[in-house]
């Protein structure tokens, strides 16, 4: 007598709730965002400039200083294109996924470039952030909806 | 045996919810602490360990975050574990024995208070299979094993309460702790049941804190501390997974890790002065000083984890505060246990001694 087939697969479906704590530093960047501005922070020790900032520099350990806005005005500095759909996806592939080097900052902010075909994107392309309207606006980075080619700018 | 030692802990205050600061933020002020009190800068670090989980914080990597802490720069050595921040204390302690360096930072982050209900989250440390898709609550298993212990004839609903305000009325004395004051046995005794036979007070109150440890070996030790707190042993040993495959009323894995820390270190549970216990729940003291062999120690002056549980660092708090008791010259020998998993399942024992 043979034995039943083995079980192979068994559904234990988990779902966790979670409160994310920003910090005091990451709260000014994501409150700026909430008003139309990106708001940085540079070191006093080593003159890195955060974006989005921390509370105190991951180098030097200083507390960074007072914040300030950039424009948002940068350039491409790397950049993929998606080109295969996966589950909870909201934009219909192909799109591009890009590392934004926004003037001022010392480090990159990564986005969406769009109203762009991918295949003209390119590393050093001239972007500006394409704010969400107002009623959309959020301490998230959903109130930038994505980078575009800054028109006249040579691509 | 390289003669290595704790020469300096910190901790930040355990809270129950800390809503402002990122982890980073938590741990910073510690590490200064805990650097600053034997005047070492960071490049004198040879090696950084650290405990945390990621069920905890809800997120991939979470402790890459604490990191900024650290000043991680290379060339750094660093190493994690996704547990008690005891076991950090472990693996920086065994490197340290390899002979690789001199003085080593450990660190425990954990953020009790982020899980919106630890009722979704607890159940998945469990058997997959078997155990997690009954989703038992987070307090079930700790109840059978109450519930055991008392029929084992260990501890009393009595005994648990008197346990209970014991410790609390020792955790007026500390500045860290989350829960404290003079407690009556008759008003615990008349709360009501979480998990019967447990009330809320026999549960260790969940929350967020950072503990660090600063270790040394031989002349570094010495140099950097008047009385270093020399590690004169530590071992762990795991039971099996399955919680029913278990006596839940004796800890086989921490008998045998004492009876090996005791074969290292040359001195017994017994022989010390002050044991500081991972006591998740009031029942698990009597059922640890009995698997530990402890003879008349004081068990948990600081309060214990019945007066704050900040998640993954709670063990490494049970080792800072041993050796506190050495460093500030109260004990010349002392234990810290520390425990992972659900109902003592995973067990470490860590033997300290004052004399060089
Ligand atoms: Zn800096």
């Amino acid at each position: 007598m043979s034995l039943p087939e083995p079980v192979t697969t068994m559904a234990s479906p988990f779902r966790m709730d979670y409160t994310y704590v920003a910090g005091v530093g990451r709260s000014v960047f994501l409150r700026g965002l909430a008003e139309r501005r990106l708001l940085a922070r540079r070191c006093p020790g080593c003159a890195q400039v955060y974006l989005p900032p921390p509370e105190f520099c991951s180098r030097c350990l200083s507390e960074l200083e007072a914040p300030f806005e950039l424009d948002g005005l940068g350039a491409v500095s790397t950049f993929c294109v998606v080109n295969f759909p996966f589950p909870g996806q909201t934009i219909e592939p192909p799109y591009v996924v890009a590392y934004i080097q926004v003037h001022g900052a010392g480090t990159r902010l990564m986005h969406l470039v769009r109203e762009v075909e991918p295949e003209r994107v390119r590393i050093g392309m001239a972007v500006e952030p394409v704010w969400a309207p107002d009623d959309q606006l959020t301490t998230s980075l959903k109130s930038i909806q994505h980078f575009r080619p800054v028109r006249g700018a040579d691509a | 045996m390289r003669d290595t030692a704790v020469v300096s802990y910190a901790q930040s205050p355990c809270l129950a919810a800390n809503r402002r600061d990122d982890m980073a933020d938590i741990l910073l002020p510690v590490i200064r602490a805990a650097v600053d009190a034997v005047g070492i800068e960071r490049d004198e670090i040879d090696f950084y360990a650290s405990g945390s989980h990621d069920f905890f914080e809800g997120r991939t990597f979470a402790y890459i975050e604490s990191l900024d802490a650290v000043g991680a720069w290379p060339p750094i050595s660093e190493s994690h574990v996704e547990m008690d921040a005891a076991w950090a204390f472990a693996e920086a302690w065994s490197w340290l024995q390899l002979g690789q360096g001199d003085i080593a930072l450990v660190y425990g982050i954990g953020r009790g208070s982020l899980p919106q209900d630890l009722d979704q989250v607890m159940p998945a440390q469990l058997d997959p299979y078997f155990l997690a898709p009954l989703r038992p609550h987070r307090d079930a298993v700790a109840g059978l094993q109450a519930c055991a212990a008392i029929d084992a004839g260990l501890t009393s609903e009595q005994h648990m309460a008197e346990i209970v305000s014991r410790c609390l009325a020792s955790a007026t004395e500390n500045p860290y702790a989350q829960t404290s004051g003079q407690v009556s046995v008759h008003d615990l005794l008349a709360a009501p049941y979480v998990s019967s036979p447990l009330r809320k007070h026999d549960v260790s109150p969940p929350g967020d804190a950072a503990a660090v440890v600063v270790l040394a070996a031989g002349d570094a030790a010495r140099r950097l501390t008047a009385r270093p707190a020399w590690v004169r042993a530590v071992d762990h040993r795991m039971d099996t997974h399955y919680p029913g495959m278990r006596d839940l009323t004796s800890s086989g894995s921490t008998r045998i890790a004492a009876g090996r820390a005791a074969d290292l270190a040359g001195f017994a549970a017994a022989d010390v002065e002050v044991a500081e216990l991972h006591t998740e729940y009031s029942h698990q003291e009597p059922l640890l000083a009995m698997a530990l062999g402890l003879n008349g120690a004081e068990i948990n002056p600081s309060g214990g984890p019945l007066a704050g549980r900040p998640a993954t660092a709670t063990g490494l708090v049970r080792i800072g505060e041993a050796a506190r008791q050495i460093l500030d010259g109260r004990a010349g020998r002392t234990l810290a246990h520390a425990t992972n998993g659900p109902a003592l399942q995973h067990n470490l024992v860590c033997l300290l001694e004052g004399a060089a």
